[in-house]
């Protein structure tokens, strides 16, 4: 299966080392709303800049894509256009590599979707990108700061929704959203306020006043998103965003999520939910076993077919369910 | 069915010993302590065949009470894990008597359940008088079993499904300490019992009243049987029996309904405003402080300790009355030993956060914040407890000279222990009770390595304040100058030990960050 066009193909690392994704497309112009119907026309102009430097060798994986050496420039962690740029992220628990030299490039403005099987590491790899876990190797670079050796500014960057991690839920909505505020040194006036629109976008007004702890898991996740967001971050870093929220209120998130991209804000998020992935993502890696097997943009990386297929694919493909004729034989 | 059940429960026993080492001492130590009691239980019983019936009547009766009691409110004060939960079997489409059969039949391999089946064995040996008797104690073993084992069920089932919301767990937790915060005075009463004189007297009148009660009279009813009554003896018997037969339907019923019925709703309540957070500054420290305040108000871990710091000291006061310590000696304890404990209880507080800790270290908070936002719920009870608390107990003991010193003393304490805190809280987490657990829930993997700090933690906060301490007791000896040296070394060295205390545990917070958040996981 070849990629569909020039711009996914190229691999400038050796043989061994796993594909890294790279995408850099300009700054997206700012149109609201915007919806990813736009995506193909815009995506026309990637080429030409990615030809420049991709060599001439064979891919290791069909649909991995060049390494980040936009226009030569050596400034790599400084090119304006990157906002996260993971390098050779590894983790290890004990003999097991949950996360084996992941690379990824995510420019400013677009949505880039990280999907996998249970247990790929898409987890680990946020965490360690949003400096909850410390890695093994390799480097994670927001906005050109290193998350380990300059935290400051790098997490001042960033906002987090970490996955399946406690809140502090004994404090009230409203308080959980102060208290995320202040921490991320807004003054007390700028939070309240932010605090009011937020509940109003995530439709959590009438909840403000009761504990964390007795909200529904939706609206715990809704609440976890609005604090993430309390202090206009550049980077969104979601893992699991919409798990257990409501259609309605997915509908939502991902409007607030689409209008704050069109500003030139980024999101990375983590989901098993493919149809939503391809529908809001501009750019998607596909993580296996720790390994990004597939990335680059939605077009290329689908193919022809659905993300789900080509998911399904690279991910091992489907057991076919023979042997289970019993199962249409029903017991009484 | 029942052999699955009972198939099941010894799976599960067997991969208890498939844990980590320092569990596994645990368990194996349970293990010796439940079965030991056992064997003492069976020497004295079998002792007992050799007494007085009167006599063994009134020991067994009141001892057999308690265990029973035991199996019933235990489970209910301190919610046990429980495995074999009834709704854990909802989806397996069997009817439900038999699964309250398998699980009351499984729910008899345990330890618990082995040392009760041990104890009711060895009361058939001190009951062997006469044929009545005999009958009696070996039908009343099978009674004694099938009540404590069923009551445990009972109550355990009661205990996971009644008690299930956040709210009701919190507060059966805190009745169950404070109902054993009230027993002790009645521990004290009993110890003042001249035993040798009137301790027959009072066991026999706590037993003939055990003795009418379903939870003594399966014990009474082969003592009746002993002493000739028969009668009585039936009667006894026929309360035990019925007893046991109310819990076998307590339980199919109980079953019965949760096996239909989803959890229990909370009823949620509704704050207003942002509490403590609008009475702080907006910086970090200040919203940690606020945090921190709202837990010690909200959450059921933060009420055991703030029960417990005062209870404990004045437990330690009576135990020393009662030792015969002079009143005004023991006046000048409470405040610097409540002074000890308000700060020794903050010594585990990044654990008490579990996994929520993810916020600081993402929002990138500065050690030495955290550190001083956590300390400030202390501080705002330890500095009135000094001010106000040292004027009292100098004026009980009766000499004004000594406040100098009781100040000093008690800043050193707090200030210091809170620096102590900060340090190990930050170095030395343990595993704690997770939020929304009963306060008295069991940590998973709580080993040694917890009583560990919690001593150094404790002995260390005395011994960094030994220099104040030391004046002190110059003070009370040679009056004079040395109360005051007392009050101005235990604030200063104090003070400086909560800065060094904060700055060092802010640093290893800033460092290790990741690494504490990793631990939290792991529990």
């Amino acid at each position: 299966m070849a990629p569909p066009n020039a711009q996914a193909a190229g691999a400038g690392t050796p043989e061994g080392t796993p594909a890294s994704a790279l995408i850099s497309p300009p700054r997206r112009p700012i149109s609201l709303p915007r919806l990813p119907v736009n995506l193909p026309r815009f995506f026309t102009s990637v080429p030409r800049m990615l030809v420049k430097k991709r060599t001439a060798e064979a891919p290791r994986t069909e649909a991995a894509v060049a390494p980040a050496t936009v226009g030569g420039s050596a400034r790599e962690n400084a090119d304006p256009g990157i906002v996260l740029r993971v390098t050779d992220l590894v983790k290890r628990f004990g003999s097991t590599v949950a996360v084996d030299q992941v690379s990824l490039s995510v420019p400013a403005g677009t949505i880039f979707g990280i999907v996998g099987p249970n247990g790929a590491g898409k987890t680990t790899t946020l965490s360690m990108v949003t400096g909850l876990l410390r890695p093994d190797g390799g480097t994670v670079a927001v906005h050109g700061a290193d998350v380990w050796s300059d935290p400051v500014v790098a997490k001042r960057n960033m906002g987090v929704l970490p996955d399946r991690l406690r809140l502090f839920d004994r404090l009230t909505g409203g308080q959980l959203l102060y208290y995320s505020g202040i921490l991320r040194g807004l003054d007390a006036a700028t939070v309240r306020a932010r605090s009011h629109d937020l509940a109003v976008a995530f439709g959590l007004e009438d909840a403000l006043g009761r504990l964390v702890a007795d909200y529904s898991a939706g609206m715990t996740k809704k609440i976890a998103l609005a604090s993430a967001m309390i202090h206009s971050p550049r980077l969104l870093v979601l893992d699991e965003p919409f798990e257990s929220v409501d259609p309605v209120s997915a509908a939502n998130v991902t409007e607030i999520l689409q209008r704050y991209v069109a500003a030139g804000g980024t999101v990375v998020l983590s989901s098993h939910s493919m149809d939503l992935i391809q529908r809001i993502c501009d750019l998607v890696a596909i993580v296996v076993s720790g390994r990004v097997l597939a990335a680059g943009t939605m077009e290329d990386v689908r193919g022809a077919g659905s993300l789900e297929e080509r998911f399904v694919e690279l991910a091992g493909g489907r057991k076919t369910a023979e042997g289970m004729e019993w199962l249409h034989s029903f017991s009484d | 069915m029942v052999a699955q059940f009972l198939g099941l429960k010894l799976r599960l026993l067997a991969n208890i010993f498939r844990r980590s080492p320092i569990q596994l001492v645990g368990i194996i130590i349970g293990l010796v302590y439940g079965l030991g009691l056992a064997i003492v239980a069976v020497i004295g019983l079998v002792g007992l065949r050799f007494v007085d019936t009167p006599l063994a009547a009134s020991i067994t009766v009141t001892i057999g009470s308690v265990v029973v009691a035991a199996f019933l409110l235990v489970p209910l004060a301190f919610g046990v894990d429980d495995t074999l939960d009834p709704r854990a079997f909802s989806l397996f489409g069997v009817p439900t008597t038999r699964i309250a059969a398998g699980l009351a039949v499984a729910a008899l391999v345990g330890v618990p359940a082995l040392a009760i089946a041990v104890i009711a064995v060895a009361q058939v040996a001190t009951w062997t008088r006469n044929p009545l008797a005999t009958i009696l104690a070996l039908l009343g073993a099978v009674i004694i079993v099938v009540t404590c084992v069923l009551g445990a069920r009972v109550s355990t089932s009661i205990a996971a499904f009644l008690l299930a919301t956040r709210r009701a767990r919190e507060i059966t937790g805190l009745i169950a300490l404070i109902v054993i915060v009230s027993l002790s005075p009645l521990v004290v009463a009993l110890t003042a019992v001249n035993w040798q004189r009137d301790g027959l007297f009072v066991l026999s009148g706590v037993s003939d009243v055990a003795a009418w009660t379903p939870l003594g009279a399966v014990w009474s009813a082969p003592a009746e049987a002993a002493s000739g009554h028969v009668g009585l003896a039936l009667a006894k018997f026929a309360i035990a029996v019925v007893f046991a037969g109310a819990l076998w339907f307590a339980w199919r019923a109980l079953v019965g309904w949760m096996l239909v019925t989803p959890q229990r709703e909370a009823r949620t309540k509704r704050y207003s405003g942002l509490g403590w957070f609008a009475s702080v500054p907006a910086t970090q420290t200040g919203a940690i402080a606020a945090r921190s305040i709202t837990y010690w108000v909200r959450d059921a871990r933060y009420h055991t300790s703030l029960v417990a710091i005062p209870i404990a000291p004045l437990i330690f006061v009576v135990a020393l009355a009662v030792a015969g310590v002079p009143g005004s000696a023991l006046a000048l304890i409470p405040v610097p030993a409540m002074s000890l404990f308000l700060s020794w209880a903050i010594h585990n507080d990044v654990s008490y956060d579990h996994s929520a800790i993810w916020l600081h270290v993402a929002s990138n908070v500065s050690g030495r914040a955290d550190r001083l936002g956590r300390i400030v719920p202390a501080l705002i009870l330890g500095v009135p407890l000094i001010l106000i608390g040292s004027p009292i107990s100098a004026s009980i003991y009766g000499d004004p000279s000594v406040l100098p010193s009781m100040i000093g003393v008690s800043s050193s304490v707090l200030l210091a222990g809170l620096g102590l805190s900060s340090v190990i809280s930050a170095r030395f987490p343990y595993p704690a009770v997770r939020p929304g657990d009963s306060p008295f829930a069991q940590p998973q993997a709580s080993g040694t390595a917890a009583g560990l700090i919690q001593s150094v933690a404790f002995f260390a906060a005395i011994i960094l304040a030994l220099p104040a301490l030391g004046l002190a007791a110059l003070g009370l000896m040679y009056g004079g100058a040395w109360p005051t040296l007392s009050l101005l070394v235990g604030v200063v060295l104090g003070v400086v030990f909560l800065v060094l205390g904060v700055t060092w545990g802010g640093a290893i917070f800033n460092r290790r960050g990741p690494e504490l958040l990793a631990f939290t996981l792991r529990n």
